[in-house]
């Protein structure tokens, strides 16, 4: 762990009703982020990966254990929670979720768009080679293009804790390597969990876990 | 230890706003634009010529504003106590000796009568001139004939032209007795006709039951003076010695016969605007649910529900008064040439700009806003983000 306690999970656990099955998703998941650590994240599918960071992200409240955030529990309520997540968490989803009306530069500003972003938006751009598409709309655009685009959103605001769920599994294995490259160049600073199911994509990480069958285990 | 209250969110992005929203997705926007302008004009097409009702009635009262019509009660002429009386009064410009008959004329519902004014020949072009009438066509009638010139909308309003006919004698309900020659037509504010005061005055003649009467106008600027006085020398003790007909008791016999009609229109108008907004809000709902992925995605970045519910308002609200615009000159523009074409010819008046009709369609995107907002609101608050974007991924 390169840094102090960013994130943690103690004994998270999440179940949930799917139709008639009751799924237990996360058993007692027990998880620590350092500040400017790159934690990847890999399991077969179905095994909790995608859960996990909902929870993490507080976009799912754990039906027992706590998610700390620099060392305070996330808030119950679920507006509270919505606030960390706008001041503190990038997102990087396995589709870029790009806003179709929207141009690049615009899908990348939909959180802030004070100076300082419009500023770091720019120079994202250029380091990612998107300077030319900034103010094209996503239907124009790569399917590699359209990741790097929802990276850049991502990265936007310098947030100081990234998650992303799946960044690379629509990808070609170079263009996502492409796009590993670039969330790793541009996030130095933040802590950093990937899910993947690709390992290949976590070289440099840190730390690689495994999460099996909701619970977490060394790689 | 607890958290230190965090500041402020910074304002919403310009990405966000709704006329980013309504410029890049005109189709999305056009549709609830275009149905709720539809509704607008259709509003107005509908409430706006029910305008005819006062407004025509109103036209009629306004000749009132030029002359007010003095009738002797109790005995059969104005006799030189009365006369002296009538010339007391300080506002008074002149007067002079008529008789009135009424012309029946259509209204939007059932008949109204215009004034016949029995003149002396002589006093026919002043008079006209002082209330703004002037011989459009033809010529005024000649002493001693049963001729008329009419306003050439009542006229038209009538179906009569030069040389036609009317009368009792031509139709049995019509209210002037006799038969008489339509021979000039008038043009001007005052909906009236004149006729011959000497062949109205013949002893043989049935007009002569009719009394005769004054016709008073004032000095310029004091009408209203003028009207008050004769009401006060009419009230002023014992038996009123004469009748007073002037714009005021026009106006106050409108709104007696009118009373009612605002009910009619409030159930109209609620009843269409609970229809619109209900009709806005499925549509907003359908809106919403192709922009799921969108708000799913702002809700998982950390945007607050209620900032998102405040920009869909704002869309709604942008579309509405956008339609109300598009509506109302639509509307507008329809009922105008509605009006022109059928009603003008009948001598029936459209208020285009009824401030009445207008209100009531405002009522069009407030319960469009409204609906649409309380639905969005609805849905914004069921949306469970994760499920749309785990679908969306899966």
């Amino acid at each position: 762990m390169s840094g102090a306690a960013l994130l943690e999970a103690r004994g998270v656990w999440l179940r949930y009703q799917d139709g008639r099955r009751r799924v237990e998703a996360l058993k007692g998941v027990d998880l620590t982020l350092g500040a400017g650590e790159f934690v990847g994240l890999i399991g077969p599918s179905g095994s909790g990966k995608s859960s996990l960071l909902y929870v993490l992200a507080g976009l799912r409240r754990p039906d027992e254990g706590h998610v700390l955030l620099r060392g305070h529990p996330l808030p119950a309520d679920s507006g509270a929670r919505a606030d960390l997540r706008f001041r503190h968490l990038g997102f990087l989803f396995q589709e870029p979720f790009l806003v179709p009306y929207l141009s690049v530069r615009e899908n990348a500003l939909v959180r802030r768009d004070d100076s300082a972003t419009q500023a770091r938006v720019a120079a994202l751009a250029g380091a990612m080679g998107l300077a030319d598409l900034l103010e094209e709309r996503p239907h124009r655009l790569s399917g590699g293009e359209r990741q790097r685009a929802g990276l850049l959103r991502a990265l936007a605001d310098a947030p100081g804790l990234i998650l992303a769920d799946e960044p690379t599994a629509a990808l070609d294995e170079a263009t996502g390597r492409q796009v590993m490259e670039a969330l790793r160049a541009h996030a130095r600073e933040a802590g950093l969990l990937v899910v993947t199911h690709d390992l290949r994509m976590l070289a440099g990480a840190d730390r690689v876990l495994r999460l099996a069958d909701g619970r977490l285990l060394p790689a | 230890m607890p958290r230190p209250s965090p500041p402020p969110a910074p304002p919403l992005p310009r990405a966000l706003a709704a006329r980013t929203w309504l410029r890049r997705n005109p189709r999305a926007a056009g549709l609830l634009l275009g149905v709720q302008a539809l509704v607008t004009s259709l509003f107005v097409l509908v409430i706006t010529p029910t305008s005819a009702f006062r407004a025509t009635s109103e036209r009629h009262a306004r000749t009132l504003d030029a002359f007010t019509i003095v009738a002797p009660r109790s005995r059969p002429v104005l006799d030189d106590d009365l006369a002296a009386l009538l010339d007391a009064n300080p506002a008074q410009g002149g007067r002079i000796p008529a008789r009135v008959y009424w012309l029946r004329t259509p209204m939007i519902v059932g008949e109204g009568e215009a004034p016949l004014l029995a003149l002396d020949a002589a006093a026919q072009p002043a008079f006209l001139a002082r209330v703004g009438l002037r011989l459009a066509r033809g010529r005024l009638p000649a002493p001693g004939t049963a001729e008329a010139a009419v306003h050439e909308t009542l006229l038209s309003a009538r179906g009569l032209g030069l040389g036609d006919a009317f009368g009792q004698d031509v139709a049995r309900e019509e209210g002037v007795p006799g038969r008489f020659t339509v021979v000039g037509a008038l043009a001007g504010e005052a909906f009236l006709g004149v006729l011959d005061l000497a062949y109205a005055s013949r002893p043989a003649s049935v007009f002569v039951r009719r009394p005769p009467i004054e016709l008073v106008w004032a000095r310029p600027g004091r009408k209203a003076e003028s009207d008050a006085w004769l009401h006060a020398a009419r009230d002023a003790g014992g038996e009123p010695a004469f009748r007073v007909v002037d714009a005021a008791f026009a106006r106050a016999e409108i709104d007696r016969l009118l009373a009612n009609l605002p009910l009619l229109l409030g159930f109209v108008t609620g009843a269409v605007a609970l229809v619109v907004a209900w009709i806005v809000s499925l549509l907003s709902v359908i809106a919403f649910h192709l922009r799921r992925d969108e708000f799913a995605l702002y809700l998982a970045l950390g945007h607050a529900r209620g900032r998102l519910a405040r920009k869909l308002a704002r869309e709604s609200f942008a579309v509405a008064a956008l339609a109300w615009g598009a509506g109302l000159g639509l509307g507008l523009g329809g009922v105008a040439l509605y009006a022109a074409g059928w009603l003008a010819p009948k001598g029936i008046v459209v208020d285009l700009l009824d401030p009445g009709a207008l209100l009531c369609s405002l009522l069009v995107p407030a319960c469009s806003t409204l609906g649409a907002a309380f639905a969005l609101v609805r849905e914004l608050r069921r949306m469970d983000p994760v499920a749309v974007l785990q679908r969306r991924g899966a």
